[in-house]
């Protein structure tokens, strides 16, 4: 094994969750490794616990017992009990030691991202090897920003290059364009999320505009299979207007496919469980109706489309 | 050519016998008092009243013969109909609502069944009489009345299943095929010859065993002649029908099933639907002689080669083709029966276990599949019947079509096609000594029961073994806590174990000594079997049996394949074990003393050792640390109860058909060291995981199952969940692209429950709205507004896999 595979291997990133079985994340069937951090700070952020980078408390009161074991665990003393002994934590206070997370039999309590070596990775990635070959699958790197921790991605692309799995690398497309040019020679398909084709709409809903994103699209697009992911919010981005001219970009760019993902509201409740609150007022997500009306927008032009649910 | 009857409403034509499931476990008052029985179904007593009046008027004579006539006299005598649309005829009860029974099995339960209230629709007051006069000749004369007099000692305590023992010993589920292949060439005519060749030589050769012989042989002449009067008196009846009515495509309809009745069983078929006629003759004679069960045969293998004939000299089109197919469905569906309580809640309802089989490999490893295979599986996506089920025998050259077509079948939420792995299946039965010619003919009839065509082995199931009660017998050195009686082998003081090895071998040591008992009732009642309820007519179809002059029951098929016994909760145990080792050894957090007393209270007041219990490994999550202990568990539980064998000296094995005794064997059972509280259900199947202790999604569920090696244990089942969105557009190919990795990992079995716990939910409170709605019991399909609430819970509750 020569050195640089050995420096690779040790590398460590922050990986947030490791969802086998994936079947929304590319062709086939796939293995998603989520990792953690983001620039963006969308309203209606479907995984508020991916956008800091650093491992963060995450809590599960359906699964809290009451039992209590978790009150003297805390050196900073951010746990406490109601009268009505709910247990409640004081986020201000805590400093993610996860002492708690160890003293809780009943996983209420549990450490939401956690470093990671390439290899653990490519341990459990591997497991599935039989369902990619026999799917045309893979693994995904997906996030929060993936490229925010480009090195560790660049590492981890590199290493499941040389197991010969095909790699998919879902982002937002906000990173240099240093780090994307870094990064696409090592995938097999990139998708792209698209928020807004407006600028000033983007940063409104995203907090940043869209121009290096756009740019970044253009050289993706143009070097590597491409899908664009459209996350539809209500009002937002998914009038027939907006779609269309999607679509004109998506066959402008020759990009394979399409995916829309309905609204769904997962990230109030994740935000509530690690303390902080989620300023999107409540929306419901797309009728049927209307998800037609927009597919067939897109099929009309002959673009292939999904739609995750 | 077949007059073409309007297929509209065919699914109307279905008489939904079906019970509600499981009584044991309903959890209110309404729910028990309900009936169990649809309205309108009613008890048979046909078969009864003619088998008693031929029994009382043969006493004395050779059992052998007086079985025969007994046939004879049933289907000479019985009463007959024909539906105003059947195209396939026949029945094995005289009206469309009749529920077969067997009283010369055991009559007691059913008559306390007809008695009780949910019972009580199923007979007038006339027929409660009848049923009583008759149980009273049969009292000390049905075969659970001869095991009740001939068991003695222990044998007798732990048939009656009262001392708490984790086996039960089962009656009556013989399945096994009939030679069809050899049927259709010969027909009926030709084994009555065979049997009549037989006899001559008999008398040259006078062998020792001379008078047995012949008089076996004897009663298969009786037999075969007896089942071709049946077949004519239908042609008659059709016939009769025919001149009666004035519509001509009806008279037409009826002239065409008094041709073919006159015809089938007794000469080879030439028709499709001759040949589908002697099959229905022949399985209905069987029932009609031993209650037994199944149907199993390879459906596309036999009956596909005469539909391409057909078509191909153009005497039926495949439309034609697929209305005579819903019409049999509809007809296969009629055949439920009823059981005994404790079998009901076993079996779940009145399922009779109807099979078929499709696909898979010919002798010379080539595909099967031809159109009927996808004709059968278009019937059932039509149909959508709880029965007959159908079990896909899977290879590597299967062709994706069929995949999709079947996947189809599965979206609809029946639960079938079952897919059944060719690549270990064969390997498996390589294992038990079965010639390779006669393992690729294998098919399967039941939920797993693996069957040879046309060989002797009729898949004697002798019972059930709950295995994490051999586990807590071990814990308790074979001492039931209940009352102290000393029921199990006396394995060492838990207390003074050292390692984990030492909890295995005290189960171990109890799934032996359990499971020698019960091969012991087993091989008794086998024995009484052969003497007191021998079988020509299904014997002449067994290879050998003519041949050797011998009732199927008097010898047996030279390998472990024949007898089986159902194995419930291997992964529950697997999971206790593996708890034990991390908690008790490994971490050393707790010790078995403090898990056994946590155990004894039911976890109550100790609920953070029933956590550090559950937060142990679990198998499902294609973890090394639990599965490795699961495939240990699995292949030594395989191997100690292959220590006992059967009468002829074949070992005796496990099978994966746990059917829904898994729910009502863990109702039944105390605490278990994986966490489960006493009462809750043990998994639904030998391969899944613990309920929702798979949490790494259903890749990691077959990965897990991958490390149990089939061929060092046995078949097995293995139930996967799944919401409909998870078959349908984008997603089918990655569904069927996932059971090809089932197929490369060489899991035996797969079967898919396909339904979201939304419909579920809505279908438990508003029953009447969702009467048709179907779903998968372990090894089964049934309706689930019949199924009682707590199974209901669980099946909602049930780690649903949605993509
Ligand atoms: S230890 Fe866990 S279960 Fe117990 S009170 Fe704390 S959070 Fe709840
Ligand atoms: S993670 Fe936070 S709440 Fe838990 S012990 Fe540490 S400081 Fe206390």
């Amino acid at each position: 094994m020569n050195k640089n595979i050995k420096g690779i291997k040790e590398e460590r990133g922050v990986v947030f969750n490791i969802q086998r079985f994936s079947t929304h994340d590319g062709p086939g069937i796939r293995t998603t490794v989520f990792l953690k951090g983001c620039p963006l700070t969308c309203l209606w952020c479907s995984n508020p616990e991916s956008q800091k980078e650093k491992p963060q408390l995450m809590v599960r009161d359906i699964k809290c017992s009451g039992c209590g074991a978790c009150l003297s665990s805390c050196p900073e003393q951010a746990i406490s009990f109601s009268k009505k002994r709910k247990r409640i934590i004081n986020w201000e206070k805590c400093n993610n030691c996860f002492s708690c997370v160890d003293a809780c039999l009943y996983k209420a309590l549990t450490a939401v991202g956690v470093y990671k070596s390439v290899e653990e990775i490519v341990e459990v990635v591997e497991k599935d090897r039989i369902f990619y070959e026999n799917s045309k699958g893979g693994v995904t790197f997906s996030g929060g920003e993936v490229l925010t921790q480009h090195n560790f991605l660049e590492k981890l692309l590199i290493r499941f290059k040389e197991e010969g799995i095909h790699r998919t690398v879902d982002t937002t497309g906000l990173a240099s364009l240093k780090v994307v040019k870094k990064i696409i020679p090592l995938t097999d398909l990139v998708m792209i999320d698209i928020k807004h084709l407006n600028s000033k709409k983007h940063k409104e809903g995203t907090g940043v505009g869209n121009e290096l994103i756009l740019s970044n699209l253009e050289y993706i697009a143009k070097n590597i299979t491409t899908w664009i992911r459209l996350p539809l919010i209500p009002g937002f981005n998914d009038d027939q207007d907006h779609i269309l001219k999607i679509a004109q970009l998506a066959t402008r760019l020759n990009v394979e496919k399409i995916s829309l993902l309905p609204y769904h509201e997962g990230g109030r409740a994740k935000a509530a469980q690690i303390g902080e609150t989620f300023e999107q007022e409540e929306m419901e997500t797309q009728s049927d109706e209307h998800l037609k009306r927009l597919t067939d927008i897109l099929s009309k032009r002959d673009i292939k489309i999904t739609v995750s649910s | 050519m077949i007059p073409l009857i309007n297929t509209e409403g065919i699914r109307e034509k279905l008489v939904i016998k079906a019970v509600r499931n499981i009584r044991k476990n309903f959890k209110t008052k309404e729910e028990e008092g309900a009936s169990m029985y649809r309205e309108g179904i009613s008890l048979d007593l046909s078969r009864s009243r003619l088998l008693t009046q031929s029994y009382k008027e043969t006493e004395g004579k050779p059992m052998v013969l007086r079985r025969a006539w007994g046939l004879e006299k049933i289907l000479e005598g019985m009463d007959l109909y024909i539906q105003d649309w059947e195209v396939v005829v026949g029945s094995n009860v005289s009206s469309p609502e009749g529920l077969f029974f067997g009283i010369d099995m055991n009559w007691r339960s059913v008559k306390r069944v007809c008695d009780s209230k949910a019972g009580r629709s199923l007979l007038d007051d006339e027929g409660r009489k009848e049923l009583a006069k008759m149980s009273e000749y049969w009292n000390g004369r049905s075969i659970s009345d001869i095991q009740r007099e001939k068991f003695s000692g222990d044998v007798l305590d732990y048939w009656k299943m009262s001392k708490g023992a984790p086996v039960t010993w089962s009656h009556w589920s013989h399945l096994g095929i009939p030679d069809y292949e050899k049927l259709f060439k010969l027909g009926v005519k030709g084994f009555i010859k065979k049997a009549c060749d037989r006899l001559v030589e008999l008398d040259k050769t006078v062998p020792l065993d001379y008078i047995d012989q012949k008089e076996f042989l004897q009663a298969v002449i009786i037999t075969l002649k007896a089942v071709i009067t049946f077949a004519n008196r239908y042609s008659d009846l059709a016939k009769k029908k025919a001149e009666e009515t004035i519509d001509p495509t009806d008279k037409k309809r009826l002239e065409h099933i008094a041709k073919v009745c006159a015809k089938v069983p007794e000469h080879p078929p030439k028709t499709f639907i001759e040949a589908l006629q002697s099959f229905y003759f022949i399985h209905l004679a069987r029932s009609l002689e031993f209650s037994s069960l199944g149907i199993g045969l390879r459906f596309d293998k036999i009956f596909g080669p005469y539909f391409d004939k057909d078509v191909k000299e153009g005497r039926i089109t495949r439309k034609e083709a697929m209305i005579t197919l819903q019409l049999l469905w509809v007809k296969i569906h009629d055949l439920g029966l009823i059981y005994s309580p404790t079998l009901s809640s076993i079996y779940g309802g009145v399922a009779s276990l109807q099979a078929v089989t499709l696909g898979g490999v010919d002798e010379n490893a080539n595909d099967v599949t031809n159109e009927m295979s996808y004709m059968v599986l278009e019937t059932a996506k039509l149909m959508q019947t709880p029965e007959p089920t159908i079990a896909l025998r899977y290879h590597d050259y299967t062709p994706r079509e069929l995949l999709s077509a079947a996947t189809d079948v599965i979206k609809t939420g029946v639960g079938y096609p079952s897919l059944f792995n060719d690549k270990s299946m064969i390997p498996l039965m390589k294992n038990w000594d079965v010639p390779q010619e006669h393992a690729t003919d294998y098919a399967i009839s039941g939920c797993v029961y693996l069957e040879l065509p046309g060989k002797n082995i009729s898949n004697r199931a002798v019972g059930g073994i709950i295995l994490p009660g051999a586990l807590l017998y071990g814990l308790s050195q074979g001492i039931n806590p209940m009352n102290g009686e000393q029921i199990g082998a006396k394995t060492p003081d838990p207390k003074t174990f050292k390692s984990v090895d030492d909890v295995m071998d005290a189960y171990l040591t109890q799934v032996d000594f359990f499971f020698n008992k019960l091969c012991t009732i087993d091989n008794i009642s086998k024995s009484l079997y052969e003497k007191y309820i021998p079988r020509p007519f299904y014997s002449a179809f067994l290879e050998g049996c003519i041949e050797k002059g011998k009732d199927t029951s008097s010898w047996g098929y030279p390998s472990a394949i024949s007898d089986i016994c159902i194995v419930i909760g291997p992964t529950n145990v697997s999971d206790s074990i593996t708890a034990i080792k991390k908690n008790v050894f490994d971490d050393k957090k707790i010790t078995m003393e403090e898990l056994l007393t946590a155990m004894a209270h039911n976890w109550v007041g100790y609920e953070d050792i029933q956590q550090m219990m559950i937060n142990a490994p679990k198998y499902g999550n294609d973890d090394d640390y639990a599965d490795f202990i699961a495939a240990q568990t699995q292949e030594r539980t395989a191997k100690a109860m292959m220590n006992s064998t059967n009468r002829f000296g074949y070992p005796c094995r496990g099978d994966g058909s746990g059917i829904s005794g898994t729910y009502a064997a863990g109702s039944i059972m105390p605490a278990t060291p994986e966490g489960r509280k006493a009462g809750e259900p043990f998994a639904d199947a030998t391969l899944s995981p613990v309920f929702g202790m798979d949490t790494k999604g259903p890749t990691a569920v077959l990965k897990s199952a991958s490390k149990i090696n089939t061929t060092k244990t046995h078949n097995h089942l293995m139930n996967q969940k799944f919401l409909p969105s998870a078959l349908e557009g984008n997603m089918k190919e990655v569904f069927i692209d996932y059971i090809r990795s089932w197929g490369d990992l060489n899991i035996n079995q797969i079967q898919f429950n396909v339904v979201d716990s939304k419909t579920l939910k809505k279908a438990q409170e508003n029953p009447e709205e969702h009467k048709d709605l179907l779903v998968r019991v372990a090894g089964y399909s049934a309706y689930f507004v019949d199924l009682s609430k707590g199974l209901q819970d669980s099946i909602i509750t049930r780690t649903a896999q949605g993509f």
